[in-house]
């Protein structure tokens, strides 16, 4: 039963919640939440809060869960839609993994982006040759749609 | 004697013919002549390989008159050869019906050497026309044999001869002594068009060459207009190299052309065995072997049976046999491919009912099943422990055709089926005429027509209709079909199919196309992923077919396998499924619901998960194709094969290219140069055409090779070339990962355990995704 795992996750989130990182359901309908992620200290996403939204699918946790950006972000492996290129939510997924450590896994992705394996080649080409204009675009933009 | 009717030739075209110098073109002009008797001839055309004369010429005809149009080069007609350039014979009770009011026919045919043996090439393009009416009230037909003035031999004695050999080529000599004029005619005839100046060769012009395929040609305006070859169409614009868009449908054809010759060039073992068809037809007509020479062996005798056809009673034995024993003896001395001798033929006892034996004409038995009208090298008496040197995997498949073959089921009923499709409606024109018939009727030799096409279907046409239409009802574009999430080219059902509501009647109809083609031993071009074969052979559904069907459930139930799922997996023997938005819990056993999965029940749990995802969601399209299959195929008769002969039986065999395989494979833990990789590529390329396929079946999952070759190798997280991996210890089998292409070679110490432990590995591993 997908609903009794969803559950646990979501007592679990209340009971030891992680640093810098926030979720839960966004009504009635426990297989669609809402995320927030601060944005790390050590990044040009510094003081940003960024939303997500999580869509479960039925057959969680065989599958992995859904999650895209709704706060626009300036970032190699994310685009304009929000989509993240992140290999856990897709073929690294494994059932023991949960949003609590995505989100974690998300956070250190805005830390440490990955440009060999972009989602948006032009911001890993601008992030790989030119990394004083990437920070100070990542920072306008964070200023710009995430305070 | 069938009555002469008048017809109209129309001789339109040549191309591509034959360049036999190097400075120059040929002046082609034809020659027609029928049944000896009547002659025309053609204005010649200048300095080109691809003539156009468009010339029409009456003639007196029968049904079985031969036309011959024979092929010249002007500028040599007095030489030896007279500048041959090919010949075409026609029967024209084969192209018209004279007994239709009226008709007319476009033929292209293929220009044929002459006994001189000189080389030939290109197609003659004429319309053969007639018209009953004109034909009564014309005059006496035996005027029309106008620049005749020898003998008035009636037509129908000089044809009938070569009605069983219509092919028969003509003596070009003697129609040069018998029609001086007509040559002499030609060559007055031959300025009347003017040839421009041209210094280029056909391919090139002042703008450079032209892009590959393309070639330049005059109308007889004299306007230049360009062919392009790779998709046999014809502009009057110039191509240019950088014509991206003209490149990449260039592209398209050629590959359209490569799918379409690796598609033909597929085969099965029974094939392959098959005596030399005309060998076979020859010694058919003529009735048993042919007779040995000098006496009996003691203790024998001839006798003959109440029609008159001799056998042979061997008293030692107390048998009897068609084959004359002082022939054995000649097996005997040359017959040691058969890996058998005499004694032990005549041990064997007789033959299967309606089996013959017969001697090919290099001497080696051979076997007729008069029951299937097929031929084979293998005895059918032969226990497979008795063929020595045969691999398990081919004595049993080759076996298991032959018993197949065999079975009155499969036989091909009397009479016709035909089908008639336009190739731009193929889908829905093959789906009215499959679906219209009844079985029964789809059991007789198929006939397939394409609308406005020539060809006769002696074959080449059906295999040309089961690729097209497999390109089709399986393209997922209808939603019937889909890739596997495992690669981009093993098809699966859609689940979704119920988008479109007539999709059961299509699921039928597609099942009786896959039935139909394994009924007529044509081939599909598709191949579906490893647990559809397994559900046509009603086996059970293990979780590693589950991995070309759903990766990402595979991986977490393989996961739930390994881990302790406590605290991970809170689930029950139920799934539970959105229908529309609205979730619905199914029992995968009785009260499932509301039995926990723990890590002590978990594997029953993953079974009957794997069989609900696998076979769940497609019941209805799966029964749907099945009734459609079984209704040319009993499920009986398909049990005896497992899901990879399944997989051959219905897609053929493909021809391996072993240099492309080993220029595509990639290597890790080995060097290209390291032993063991040299006996690997030395096994394979020992190996026969089947055992490839196998060794493909193993490493991929399938038999199939992508079109362009094992470059485009896709593994189910995209492009995954063909790996070999240093894994395992030299006293294991070789494993494989067939998501990623991938084939685990243990440092083996010689060859010989190479080979050993690949060929059990290939051969006794059954069901795919071997891990």
């Amino acid at each position: 039963m997908s609903l009794k795992r969803i559950n646990k996750e979501l007592s679990d989130l209340g009971r030891d919640p992680p640093s810098s990182c926030s979720a839960g359901p966004v009504g009635d309908d426990l297989y669609h939440w809402q995320a927030s992620i601060m944005g790390p200290p050590d990044s040009p996403y510094a003081g940003g809060v960024f939303f997500l939204s999580i869509h479960f699918p039925t057959d969680y946790p065989f599958k992995p869960p859904k999650i895209s950006f709704q706060t626009k972000i300036y970032h190699p492996n994310i685009n304009s839609n929000g989509n993240i290129c992140l290999d856990i939510l897709k073929d690294q997924w494994s059932p023991a993994l949960t949003i609590s450590k995505v989100l974690l896994s998300i956070c250190s992705l805005l830390t440490d982006a990955n440009p060999d394996d972009p989602l948006v080649p032009e911001i890993a080409h601008i992030y790989k040759t030119d990394r004083a204009k990437y920070e100070a675009t990542a920072k306008e933009w964070t200023k710009k749609f995430a305070i | 004697m069938s009555t002469r009717s008048k017809i109209r030739v129309r001789v339109i075209a040549a191309e591509g013919l034959c360049k036999r110098d190097v400075f120059r073109s040929p002046d082609p002009f034809a020659v027609l002549t029928v049944d000896g008797a009547q002659t025309q001839t053609t204005e010649t055309a200048k300095k080109t390989l691809s003539p156009h004369w468009n010339q029409s010429f009456e003639f007196s005809v029968t049904e079985n008159s031969i036309l011959i149009v024979q092929i010249f080069d002007q500028k040599k007609f007095k030489k030896k050869d007279q500048g041959f350039l090919g010949v075409v014979n026609i029967k024209v009770g084969d192209v018209i019906n004279l007994n239709d009011t009226s008709s007319e026919q476009t033929v292209a045919e293929e220009l044929k050497r002459s006994n001189s043996h000189l080389t030939v090439s290109g197609k003659l393009i004429l319309t053969i026309s007639h018209q009953n009416a004109s034909a009564r009230d014309s005059r006496d037909p035996s005027n029309f044999a106008q620049t005749n003035t020898s003998a008035q031999t009636p037509a129908s004695t000089i044809a009938s001869p070569s009605v069983s050999s219509p092919r028969a080529p003509v003596d070009t000599g003697n129609l040069n002594n018998q029609f001086p004029g007509s040559a002499a005619a030609a060559a007055i005839s031959s300025s009347v068009r003017p040839a421009p100046a041209r210094q280029f060769s056909s391919f090139e012009d002042q703008y450079g060459r032209l892009p590959p395929g393309w070639e330049r040609r005059t109308d007889n305006f004299g306007r230049t207009y360009y062919v392009d070859h790779n998709s046999r169409t014809t502009t009057w614009k110039r191509p240019t190299l950088d014509q991206s868009e003209s490149q990449r449908e260039q592209e398209r054809e050629r590959a359209r052309e490569a799918e379409r010759t690796q598609y033909r060039n597929r085969s099965l073992p029974e094939t392959n065995s098959q005596v030399d068809q005309a060998t076979a037809m020859t010694m058919a007509a003529t009735g048993a072997t042919s007779p040995g020479l000098g006496e009996l062996p003691p203790g024998w005798e001839q006798r003959f049976t109440p029609e008159g056809r001799p056998y042979y009673v061997d008293h030692n034995s107390r048998t009897t046999t068609w084959v004359d024993p002082r022939r054995q003896q000649f097996v005997k001395s040359f017959g040691n491919n058969g890996g058998y001798n005499a004694q032990r033929l005549s041990a064997m006892g007789p033959l299967p009912s309606g089996w013959e034996m017969r001697l090919a004409n290099t001497s080696r038995v051979y076997f007729v099943d008069h029951n299937t009208k097929t031929t084979t090298w293998d005895d059918p008496r032969l226990p497979s422990s008795l063929d020595q040197n045969v691999p398990q995997y081919k004595r049993d498949f080759r076996r298991k055709l032959v018993y197949f073959r065999s079975q009155p089921a499969i036989r091909i009923l009397p009479g016709q089926c035909h089908i008639k499709v336009r190739r731009d409606h193929l889908m829905e024109d093959a789906f009215r005429d499959i679906m219209r018939q009844t079985p029964e009727d789809l059991k007789k030799r198929l006939m397939i027509k394409f609308e406005g096409e020539e060809g006769l279907d002696y074959g080449g046409v059906s295999r040309e209709f089961f690729q097209q239409l497999s390109h089709e009802m399986f393209n997922p574009f209808y939603c019937l079909f889909q890739y596997a999430s495992s690669d981009n080219y093993t098809l699966q059902i859609n689940p979704n199919s119920g988008v479109n509501p007539e999709h059961l009647t299509y699921f039928k109809f597609i099942g009786r196309t896959v039935g139909l083609g394994v009924f007529h031993r044509r081939f599909l071009d598709a191949f579906f992923v490893g647990a559809m074969y397994k559900m046509m052979l009603h086996k059970k559904i293990v979780l590693q077919d589950l991995e070309s069907v759903d990766a990402e459930m595979y991986k977490s139930l393989c996961w739930m396998l390994e881990n302790d799922i406590t605290d991970v997996i809170y689930e029950t023997f139920s799934i539970e499924e959105d229908r529309f938005g609205e979730k619905v819990i199914i029992d995968l056993k009785p009260n499932g619901r509301n039995i926990e999965v723990t890590n002590e029940n978990k594997r029953e749990y993953v079974e009957l998960k794997t069989e609900w995802i696998i076979s769940k969601p497609v019941e209805a399209q799966f029964k749907a194709f099945m009734d459609g299959f079984n209704e040319l195929i009993p499920q009986e008769l398909v049990s005896v094969f497992d899901e990879r002969e399944l997989e051959l039986l219905i897609g053929g065999l493909a021809d391996i290219d072993i240099e492309d395989w080993k220029k595509h494979t990639d290597y890790r833990g080995y060097q290209e140069s390291d032993e063991v990789i040299q006996w690997f590529w030395k096994c394979v390329s020992e190996w026969e055409g089947e055992q490839r396929a196998r060794l493909l079946q193993f490493t991929t999952g399938t038999s199939r090779i992508p079109v362009n070759g094992f470059k485009d190798l896709q593994g189910s997280d995209g492009p995954r070339r063909f790996t070999i991996e240093k894994a395992g210890e030299p006293d294991q089998l070789p494993k494989s990962h067939t998501c990623f292409n991938r084939v685990d070679l243990p440092p083996y110490k010689d060859y010989e355990s190479l080979k050993k432990k690949l060929t059990i590995a290939v051969e006794e591993t059954i069901g795919f995704g071997q891990e």
